[in-house]
């Protein structure tokens, strides 16, 4: 999956993150799932509770954390392609 | 008994079985034979205590099933309790008897997802398999108005003899309706369905069509459509890991209060079950003999005991080993390496060649009368 800078991202229906203290880490829930996403994947999904551009996203993070842009799209992108194909986030692509 | 430490790891989901009453009269129903009557049902008290404790240990999905959970009036109020303590809610309903305006309180309650059963694509069919006239007209409405109101929707189709020649046309469903998720999932054979067995058991043509549609669906709409699919354990190569062990991430608690592992636990004979009415659900989770007979692996016998697959699928299940074999802790016959498999897969080769039998539908006033 290829993601260019307008590709809006959103969380999935029916997704929610949060803590859980019992377990002490993040869950993700979803129709009759549960996941539990890296701390990496947890950043990203809170920032993806209303449709955000993935150049947004990207350049969001990388201030965030004083990285190069370069090297967080690559990760962010790797990240968004697993949590896609598994129905957590959805792509609404820019209408050219 | 030997003395066990408590059990540490938490439930996942908790399977809120509310009531046994029902529109519907599916012959695969889950629910055990002899069904629970409205008197014996716990209060909304005891209830909004069963999340309360169920949240504290751990719960983090809270399925609302039954019988027919709308049934119950004060499902708003559950819901919303769990909205609260933050468990993930889901309604599995028939969609039958449910007003858009009943769905607009529970969405405003807080409800998560919402699953809704089709029993056959077609209405006739549909109104066979649950026994109730009208039924497919009333479900497609439902669906309807659980979209409006945004929430996700999960179709949910059991399939059998009777229906598996339309699964294309219930994935067709599921993407006409905008549905997020469509639960393909053969009937397992407990309670009413094993009673029901001849009548619903496939061909493995059946089967291996049923395999095909949905791989070829999957790879079609996967990116709009998730697509669970649940093949028949006689027909299987390994046993389902069977609620993902036993003890291991669910927890039910029947319509009287009773918690069990899972749908069947029931027939187990030697188990006593405790009652959220007598213990707190940490207890009964983490220390009762129940819930702790067959967690681990020392209770397995060859060839489970010493197989690379037990910590995959837990020897499959205690139930189907003691309906099928009389000995609960058996190898879970649906397992090719199990010396019995040979028997049940022709057992469901033979049934479902011959002609199927009629139906004997679910019904409360089935329950096994006392000997006069």
């Amino acid at each position: 999956m290829s993601l260019s800078p307008d590709d809006r991202l959103v969380l999935a229906r029916g997704v929610r993150v949060r803590f859980d203290p019992v377990r002490n880490c993040h869950v993700l829930l979803a129709p009759e799932r549960v996941l539990f996403p890296c701390p990496t994947s947890v950043e990203i999904l809170g920032r993806l509770a209303e449709p955000r551009p993935f150049g947004e996203l990207v350049a969001g993070l990388a201030a965030e954390f004083d990285a190069p842009e370069e090297e967080i799209r690559a990760d962010v992108e790797a990240l968004l392609a697993d949590l896609v194909a598994q129905h957590v986030v959805k792509v609404e692509r820019r209408v050219a | 008994m030997v003395t066990r430490e408590p059990w540490r790891e938490p439930p996942i989901g908790l399977l809120a079985e509310l009531t046994h009453r029902c529109p519907l009269a599916c012959p695969y129903c889950s629910n055990p034979l002899e069904l629970t009557a409205r008197e014996r049902e716990l209060s909304t008290a005891e209830w909004l205590r069963v999340l309360e404790e169920a949240a504290a240990l751990g719960v983090l999905q809270l399925h609302l099933s039954g019988g027919e959970p709308t049934l119950r009036t004060d499902l708003e109020a559950i819901v919303a309790r769990a909205r609260a303590l933050e468990l993930y809610s889901n309604l599995i309903t028939a969609g039958v008897g449910v007003s858009e305006r009943r769905l607009e309180a529970l969405a405003a309650a807080g409800l998560d997802h919402v699953q809704l059963s089709v029993q056959d694509v077609d209405p006739e069919g549909c109104d066979r398999i649950g026994g109730f006239k009208g039924s497919l007209a009333r479900k497609l409405a439902f669906a309807r108005a659980v979209r409006r109101l945004g929430l996700p929707l999960t179709l949910n189709a059991v399939v059998h003899r009777h229906n598996l020649d339309r699964l294309e046309r219930f994935v067709e469903l599921a993407l006409e309706l905008g549905a997020d998720r469509l639960e393909v999932a053969h009937v397992q054979y407990y309670g009413w369905a094993l009673a029901n067995r001849a009548a619903l058991m496939p061909t493995r043509a059946q089967l291996d069509r049923s395999v095909e549609i949905v791989k070829a669906a999957r790879e079609r709409y996967g990116d709009r459509l998730l697509i669970d699919f649940v093949v028949p354990d006689y027909y299987a190569t390994h046993p389902k890991p069977c609620v993902s062990g036993w003890g291991r991430a669910v927890i039910l608690v029947a319509p009287d209060g009773r918690v069990f592992p899972c749908h069947a636990a029931h027939t187990i004979p030697g188990l006593d079950f405790p009652s959220v009415k007598d213990r707190p659900l940490q207890w009964i989770w983490q220390e009762s003999p129940a819930f702790q007979r067959f967690r681990g692996f020392e209770w397995m016998q060859e060839p489970c005991r010493s197989c690379p697959r037990r910590e995959i699928d837990f020897g499959g299940c205690r139930c189907q080993a003691m309906q099928l074999l009389g000995d609960p802790e058996a190898t879970d016959p649906a397992c090719t390496l199990s010396p019995h498999h040979g028997r049940i897969l022709a057992l469901a080769e033979a049934e479902a060649a011959a002609p199927a039998p009629p139906f004997r539908y679910r019904r409360l006033e089935e329950r096994v009368a006392a000997p006069a």
